[in-house]
């Protein structure tokens, strides 16, 4: 059953978060708020073509339209950037092109920049994009995967006999046996569609060159500051303490946001031209070919199992459509399809590879759920299939194939799960799907002659990412840690300083609840600074991966842990007491059973900064700890989601009409902001499983560059929604916390998937494509209905 | 997402209007209504008048006045107005049922009943239940005033009757006869989204329970609105039982002729043309009192 915790601290306290005022008063600051003296505003001239030759590029009339500061090309940024960037290099050998921020020879996707212009204002820079005179060679296209893969395919790299960017194969046990001596053998090909990360707020950078002092200050739209600091350094070649990142208020992440991008090597690179300040925003319609795309693979996937379905293996193969280049994610999110394909169960034969294809679109980088989504449609599409084909129940299948929780920590493929109880999880999401009459509502509506199904979905999530040690293991060419320093000022309030970025999440709120709970103060007394490279302890990759409560937090604890001593030993002194009789509470030093006999913390603060001599011999002056947070491993959350869903069988449209998840986030923080990272993963997942698509026509041009084409779900699409916790701490994290950021995203389309087929039951249709779009669906029931008749 | 420069004009009346667009050389002035579909339009440089003519203060042409038989609105009467109008809803209860598809209430706000049949995209809903209305649309142009008929008045994508030098001024909607039942269906990926099909149906029913009347008019399926001629004939004199029914759906299916687009292949949405106008009627006939 639910715990049902009752906060005695702020950990686990329902607080509305510290930010939500400013933001919803429209008080915050946001990239395009900041207004440097003398800024410029950048443009970015982007290919029409999907695959061509750059024959020639004339810049001069619009050099010379009034207002225009600088105008800068491919040749020229080669002679003052290095090649972008890739740290997502797991793939074993992997195919590296070069890539600069703007290309010199050739374009290999619709959108891709090829010319940017700084100029006194937006309008300006536009007009000048169409004084640019570029003479093109079309060339052949390879709009999609299977045109690529063919054998006479146009290729993306000459230096490359095909268009494989690689391949990456995960095994275990003895597969071929598996399937040899397998009961019954179910093959399935899944298609994930093309899907991207929108924040409200697109991308956007500033840079501001200092010409005398070579010192770049960078306001970025980003979800990694210290990261994007590196980064920078690299593609500028410029040592990283010349450069400053400063994060504003950020309008949305959801992964995008952590790549690294080439406007802001444009912007800085125009800056140090101009001498000004240089602001690059990607309007809307750049935002559907600029930002990374996410999400499209083809998954041809086949499970052994016994004939009471029992899982004994898996193999197959997921296709990975990358773009025209690498971003800096590079085929990341497929590697991680394939690496947790096997999910929650036990499955001792895998043989799962993902092959990373270039193909002329937009490149493929992150977005929430990171490959998880795609790899949870297999695995909880086949354990539905398997059951359906054995004639058993869905969940008993599930049930069968769970590690038990004294199993942990459980091997999995690739990775370890540090803990977990998922068949208590499943049955908390059974037992809410009783009680709230589901049903029941199914029955009714069936004898109404309505299709209505449910379906469930089971997720594993990778969050806390990530231990240093695991990403270099895996090939990320970067670090992983967190890192928190935490002060107390003179007037004995607490400033905790993170590397991780806000991005609307109300990490403030939720880190400042962990920092007074870890410290005994009240939680109005503690601010969260975060979003500066000057101000905030550096931090490896960025903040993604469900990881700030869980590196972030486990960070604080720990160094709160030391700053307690301190404030122990201070307060023994002026108490004239030993260390060990004092508790902390409340901003108050007291001697244990004595409350009258106390200090505030700021009598503490003001011993430690002002009054000096008030400290204990031997005391340095000052109150402040740093900690470094790089764990063992990884902490892996997981939830069971059930949706409720109707099918018009004549239209083919689906409505999702109600929704519940049980989770398990280990410990639970603030439940509020659980739900509402939840709620927003829920919402992204409706859209994704049966509206978002980016369309591409046969001729490699995408067709879907606004939100009258790329349909996100709007409040009518939404069902109610609801979270059962439950508790189970994180292993390798101080506290036990895990990380919640993707638990709403990740199963819903397969949940949705199998809520389809649930509601067509007496058709034996079977959704094998994410979107499940009307017209799509439509084709499948009217072909079950041809077959049966 | 920057417009090009243009020029701005505020009309003052009517004919100040006239005489800007007639005199704008390259015959490319704009004009301005609601700007709901003008503004995307020029941010994203798909529109590039030289001059835009602002009507906004043209309050003589916002309203809403019942004159015996005729529904006269002004084309810059906004969309939410005509959706709540009690005048409306008394007089072609079809129209007010068919503005609340029309995007979304705040978009309804702003844009205006006049734009939304200038601008004639074919998946609108205005143009389409004015087709199904027998409207007569006012064109106000350098030579005066001129009428035409709604279905002769769209001619294409995104183009109509009005000239270069010419303004909708005035809809002038025939109030629907007693014992006519009304229903629109419409099939939208997402509430307040552009049809992907659309069916507008009016059916008078005499007392005898015959069809004396029917009109079915299809939006997102053709280039234009478009009426269902052949389907209205198969009601018409028929009792709208459920197979006459399913009858004139399947021939409304026959006048589709559509493109491949993202949201739907051209057969799904000739399909969805025969499941819709089966629904629509199905309801109108219900609404006319009677059980099919
Ligand atoms: C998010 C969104 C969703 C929408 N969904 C729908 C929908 O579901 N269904 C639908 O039908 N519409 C929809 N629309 C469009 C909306 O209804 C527009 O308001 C309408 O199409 C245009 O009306 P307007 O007054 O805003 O015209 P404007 O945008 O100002 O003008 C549109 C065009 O008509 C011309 N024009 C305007 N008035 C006149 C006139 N009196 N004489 C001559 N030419 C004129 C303009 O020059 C311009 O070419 C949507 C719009 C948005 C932004």
């Amino acid at each position: 059953m639910a715990e049902q915790r009752t906060a005695s601290g702020p950990i686990g306290a329902r607080i509305r978060r510290t930010e939500d005022p400013r933001l919803l008063a429209g008080q915050a600051r946001y990239l395009d708020d900041i207004r440097l003296p003398g800024m410029l505003e950048g443009a970015v001239l982007r290919s029409p073509y999907p695959h061509a030759r750059i024959l020639r590029i004339d810049v001069s009339r619009a050099r010379e339209l009034p207002g225009v500061f600088d105008v800068i090309t491919g040749a020229e940024v080669r002679e003052l950037a290095a090649p972008q960037p890739v740290i997502w290099q797991q793939i074993p050998d992997q195919r590296m092109p070069e890539s600069y921020a703007l290309p010199t020879d050739r374009v290999r996707y619709v959108g891709e920049a090829v010319v940017a212009v700084a100029a006194v204002d937006r309008y300006v820079a536009e007009d000048a994009l169409e004084l640019i005179d570029i003479e093109y060679e079309p060339l052949p296209v390879a709009a999609t995967l299977d045109e690529a893969l063919a054998e006479d395919a146009p290729r993306l790299y000459d230096q490359w006999p095909d268009n494989k960017m690689g391949q990456h194969t995960f095994t275990r046990g003895n597969v071929d046996e598996a399937f040899t001596q397998a009961d019954v053998v179910l093959r399935e090909t899944l298609y994930y569609g093309r899907q991207m990360g929108l924040p409200l707020e697109t991308r956007g950078c500033i840079a501001s060159w200092d010409t005398y002092t070579n010192q770049l200050d960078l306001w970025l739209s980003t979800q990694g500051a210290h990261v994007n600091r590196d980064l920078m350094g690299e593609a500028l070649r410029k040592p990283v303490h010349e450069i400053r990142v400063r994060v504003p208020d950020v309008g949305g992440g959801f992964g995008n946001k952590l790549d690294f991008y080439i406007e802001e090597v444009l912007a800085s690179l125009m800056s140090r031209r101009t001498g000004r300040p240089v602001k690059i925003i990607e309007d809307r319609v750049e935002s559907f070919v600029a930002n990374a795309h996410s999400r499209e693979q083809r998954m041809e996937v086949e499970l052994a199992a016994t004939s009471d379905g029992v899982i004994t293996g898996i193999r197959g193969t997921v296709w990975a459509v990358l773009g025209g280049r690498l971003s800096g994610a590079a085929c990341g999110p497929p590697w991680l399809s394939a690496a947790v394909m096997a999910g929650p169960y036990k499955v001792p034969n895998v043989d799962v590879s993902v092959v990373g294809v270039f193909t002329n679109r937009s490149p493929i980088g992150s977005y929430r759920g990171w490959g998880q989504p795609e790899a949870t449609l297999v695995y909880e599409r086949l354990v539905e299939l398997l059951a359906r084909k054995l004639g058993l129940d869905r969940n008993e299948v599930r049930r069968k194939n769970f590690p038990a929780p004294e199993e942990f920590p459980f091997p999995s493929t690739v990775f370890t799960y540090d803990s977990g109880r998922y068949a208590e999880c499943l049955d908390l999401c059974l037992s809410g799907v009783e009680k709230n009459g589901w049903k029941e509502r199914q029955a009714a509506a069936r004898a109404e002659g309505r299709s209505v199904g449910i379906g469930y979905g089971f997720h594993v999530e990778c969050t806390a990412f990530g231990p240093s040690r695991v990403l270099n293991a895996v090939g990320v060419q970067h670090s992983g840690f967190g890192q928190s320093v935490v002060r107390i000022d003179s007037t004995g309030r607490v400033t905790v300083y993170t590397g991780e970025v806000p991005m609307g999440q109300g990490i403030q709120t939720a880190l400042a609840q962990v920092c007074a709970q870890s410290l005994g103060v009240p939680i109005e007394d503690v601010t969260v600074i975060a979003g500066d490279t000057d101000s905030c302890p550096y931090m490896g990759y960025g903040t993604g991966g469900s990881r700030a409560a869980a590196l972030g937090g486990g960070a604080i604890i720990r160094a709160a842990e030391k700053l307690k001593k301190q404030i122990r030993d201070i307060g023994a002194h002026l108490l004239e007491t030993a260390p060990e009789d004092l508790v902390i509470e409340n901003g108050r030093v007291a001697v244990s059973g004595a409350p009258a006999r106390s200090v505030s913390m700021a009598e503490i603060g003001n011993a430690a900064y002002r009054s000096v001599g008030k400290l204990p011999a031997g005391q340095t002056p000052t109150l402040e700890e740093r900690e470094v947070m790089d764990p063992e491993d990884l902490a892996w959350a997981y939830g069971c989601t059930a949706v409720l869903v109707e099918v018009d069988r004549e239209t083919g449209a689906v409505k999702v009409l109600d929704h519940l998840i049980a989770h398990d986030c280990g410990t639970v923080i603030n439940p509020m902001i659980v739900e509402g990272q939840i709620h927003g993963g829920v919402a992204q997942s409706i859209g994704g499983a049966l509206l978002e698509e980016l369309v591409y026509g046969e001729d490699g041009q995408i067709q879907t560059t606004t939100f009258m084409d790329y349909l996100v779900p709007t409040a009518t699409d939404m069902p109610p929604m609801q979270a059962l916790h439950m508790e189970t701490p994180a292993v390798h994290i101080p506290g036990g916390i895990k990380g919640v950021g993707e638990a709403g995203t990740i199963a819903v389309p397969a949940a949705i998937a199998n809520a389809v087929d649930d509601a067509l039951d007496d058709l034996d249709v079977t959704v094998t494509a994410i979107p499940i779009t009307p017209p799509r669906l439509l084709a499948k029931i009217r072909a079950a209905q041809e077959q049966q008749s | 997402m920057k417009p090009a420069s243009v020029e701005y004009h505020k009309a003052t009346s009517i004919a100040d209007a006239v005489d800007v667009l007639s005199s704008t050389e390259d015959e490319d002035a704009k004009v301005l209504a609601g700007g709901q579909s003008l503004v995307p339009m020029l941010s994203m440089r798909l529109a590039r008048p030289s001059v835009l003519v602002d009507i906004n203060g043209l309050t003589d042409l916002d309203y809403i006045r019942r004159d015996g038989d005729w529904l006269s609105i002004g084309a810059l009467t906004r969309s939410r107005a005509v959706e709540k109008s009690a005048a409306v809803r008394d007089a072609a209860p079809l129209l007010s049922e068919a503005m609340g598809f029309v995007g979304h209430a705040t978009i309804r706000n702003r844009g205006t009943i006049g734009g939304s049949v200038a601008h004639a995209d074919p998946a609108a809903e205005a143009p389409a239940v004015l087709c199904a209305l027998d409207a007569e649309l006012v064109i106000t142009g350098p030579a005066g005033a001129r009428t035409v008929g709604a279905n002769d008045f769209f001619h294409g994508f995104l183009t109509t009757a009005v000239g270069p030098d010419e303004m909708l001024t005035e809809i002038r909607v025939p109030v629907l006869p007693a014992g006519t039942g009304c229903a629109v269906e419409e099939l939208a990926r997402r509430h307040g989204d552009f049809a992907m099909v659309a069916v507008f149906a009016a059916v008078t029913v005499g007392d005898d329970g015959r069809c004396t009347d029917a009109r079915l008019a299809l939006a997102g399926t053709n280039p234009t609105p478009v009426r269902a001629r052949e389907a209205e004939a198969v009601l018409v004199g028929s009792g709208l039982t459920a197979e006459t029914i399913a009858q004139a759906a399947q021939a409304a299916a026959g006048v589709t002729n559509s493109a491949n687009d993202i949201h739907a292949p051209a057969e799904y949405r000739r399909d969805m043309a025969s499941v819709l106008t089966r629904r629509a009627l199905r309801r109108a006939a219900s609404d006319a009192n009677v059980v099919v």
